[in-house]
Formats: structure tokens, C-alpha cells, sequence
């Protein structure tokens, strides 16, 4: 139950990360690969304290990750969150995609048992 | 999120819409879904084993069931009945729930909708069966529906509606994780 609460929590800081139109366009520009916070400063009127503020927030909700070498510490998306989001009505879909698979054996097996039976139901 | 083979195709942002053509009568494919010991036989995902605890096929009736992960861990889940027209429509409502059917948050993802309002329908095709299955989230938390309205806002915003590029990308950086 600890986890599931974390999990919640975890949820919580990447909704109010998201809910930011800069934030989320630093992430729309992630997407297409990891790039320097001044690289990513440039589209935006905002200084690059501005720009590390909003990154701190996405690596708080563990939207992004930073790298450690030192120099220019390139930022990059991180998967877990934003998969965690994206997926539930995919995941939702997967179980019924398959077991509708394992229905359709399932009848077909059937069907082939009652063709041997002659047909009876 | 392309349309699949078998038909699946996403008609909105917030439903599951899946059809799937079954070669088999109508009257078999619906006893497949409505009796407990065939229920047993498909329901749930490859590698899970199906219990059926209960299954009360009248509408404000029960399907209950324990489904066993290869690990040994248990996925408990329910349907209510809200509607029954034998043999060419169901309408339920699908639970996450504990062992006794108590509805719970989704153990591996609380981000999971945790009522899913689900009709599905079975037309009757000749020898073949077509099955429509809608499914739509009702009642979610605020945080709920906020992770998807938010999720769909970022793609508005940055990637151009194109789920399939992030999707992707996530899919590559997952199984770096791993």
C-alpha cells in the first residue's frame, strides 16, 4: 500500500508539472532528443534561470532526467511518468484484445469438439 | 495507435472501442461470455490463470474473479450487470476489487480508471459473430481525468497529435530501464 501511495503522490507532481505551457513545450522539444538547457532556452523569451527553474519542476516529477557530466548536463525525457498517464486506456485495451485471442481459440476448439461429436450442443 | 488487424481502431479520445469477428454462431460466442465455467476458459490475459468465484448473470448481478500471474501474485476484478439482452447485448460495469469484491485502486498503476462502463454487443453474422466493445471510464478522481485532459493538452502543445513518435520513444527509453 506504501507504494501504491508513493505512486499517487508520484502522479500528483507530474499533473502539476504538466499543467504549465512552458514545461510542456520543453517536453514537446525533448521528445526529439536530449539537448543543453540553453539550446532549450532559445525558443522562449525567459532567462536561463527562468528556464532551470521549470526544468527543476519536470525533474522533480520525474518528467526529465539531467545528465551528470558536468559541463552542459544535458536534459532528456524520462519514460515513467508520462507512460504511466498515457497508457491506462491502451493497457485497458491490451486485456480485452487479448482475451478476445484466447476467445477465439477457445471457440474454435469448441466448435471442433462438436464437429467430431456430430454436431450435438 | 494505428487500427489493428483485428479491427481495433480508437473512434475517441476516451473509449476503448474494439470489434472483432468470432467464426462462430452468435448463441455460442455468447455462452462463452456469459457462463462461468467458459468465462474461465479466455477471460484475462496469456499467462494469467481465471477463477471464477462468482457469476450472477441478472442485472445488479456479479462476475467476480481471481485471475493468477505466473509469479504467483492475484488480480481480483468484477463486473456488475446493468443490462442483459440474451444473446446480442451486455452491458457492465468492470472493477478493480480485493479478493472479496471490494472495488480498490488498480494495485501496478492507481492511474488506472477505476470504473470502466463497458456494452458490448454480439451481431449475429451469418455463421460468424461480430463483436462491438465499447468501453469508457466513469467515475475517476479529479487526478484521473487531470492525467488525461493534461497528457492530451502536452500533445496538442508539442508533438502535433503524434502519438505514435512518443509512444515510441517511450517504448525505447522503457526497455533502456529495464
Amino acid at each position: 500500500m506504501v507504494q501504491q501511495h508513493m505512486t499517487a503522490d508520484r502522479l500528483d507532481a507530474t499533473f502539476s508539472a504538466l499543467a504549465d505551457p512552458t514545461r510542456r513545450a520543453i517536453l514537446a522539444r525533448l521528445a526529439s532528443g536530449e539537448t543543453s538547457v540553453s539550446e532549450l532556452a532559445e525558443p522562449f523569451a525567459m532567462s536561463l534561470p527562468a528556464i532551470s527553474k521549470h526544468l527543476k519542476v519536470l525533474q522533480r516529477a520525474g518528467l526529465i532526467e539531467r545528465g551528470r557530466e558536468a559541463q552542459w548536463r544535458p536534459c532528456r525525457l524520462s519514460a515513467g511518468p508520462l507512460k504511466d498517464a498515457a497508457d491506462w486506456l491502451e493497457h485497458y485495451r491490451r486485456f480485452w484484445e487479448e482475451s478476445f485471442d484466447r476467445l477465439e481459440e477457445y471457440l474454435r476448439e469448441l466448435q471442433k469438439k462438436e464437429k467430431k461429436n456430430g454436431r450435438k450442443r | 495507435m494505428a487500427a489493428k488487424d483485428s479491427g481495433a481502431a480508437e473512434t475517441a479520445d476516451r473509449e476503448v472501442f474494439i470489434r472483432r469477428v468470432f467464426e462462430a454462431p452468435r448463441e455460442l460466442v455468447w455462452k462463452a461470455f456469459t457462463e462461468r465455467e467458459r468465462m474461465e476458459k479466455w477471460w484475462g490475459m496469456r499467462g494469467l490463470t481465471t477463477r471464477v468465484v462468482e457469476l450472477d448473470l441478472r442485472p445488479g448481478g456479479t462476475f467476480l474473479y481471481v485471475m493468477r500471474m505466473p509469479d504467483g501474485r492475484e488480480l481480483c476484478g468484477k463486473w456488475v450487470y446493468r443490462e442483459i439482452v440474451a444473446p446480442e447485448l451486455l452491458v457492465v460495469v468492470h472493477f478493480t476489487t480485493d479478493a472479496t469484491g471490494r472495488p480498490i485502486p488498480h494495485p501496478y498503476d492507481p492511474s488506472l480508471p477505476p470504473e470502466m462502463l463497458t456494452t458490448t454487443r454480439f451481431i449475429e453474422n451469418g455463421r460468424q459473430t461480430t463483436m462491438e466493445l465499447r468501453s469508457v471510464p466513469i467515475n475517476e478522481t479529479a487526478a484521473q481525468r487531470a492525467a488525461f485532459n493534461k497528457l492530451a493538452d502536452a500533445m496538442e502543445d508539442g508533438f502535433n497529435n503524434s502519438l505514435g513518435m512518443l509512444d515510441e520513444y517511450l517504448a525505447s527509453a522503457r526497455s533502456e530501464e529495464k
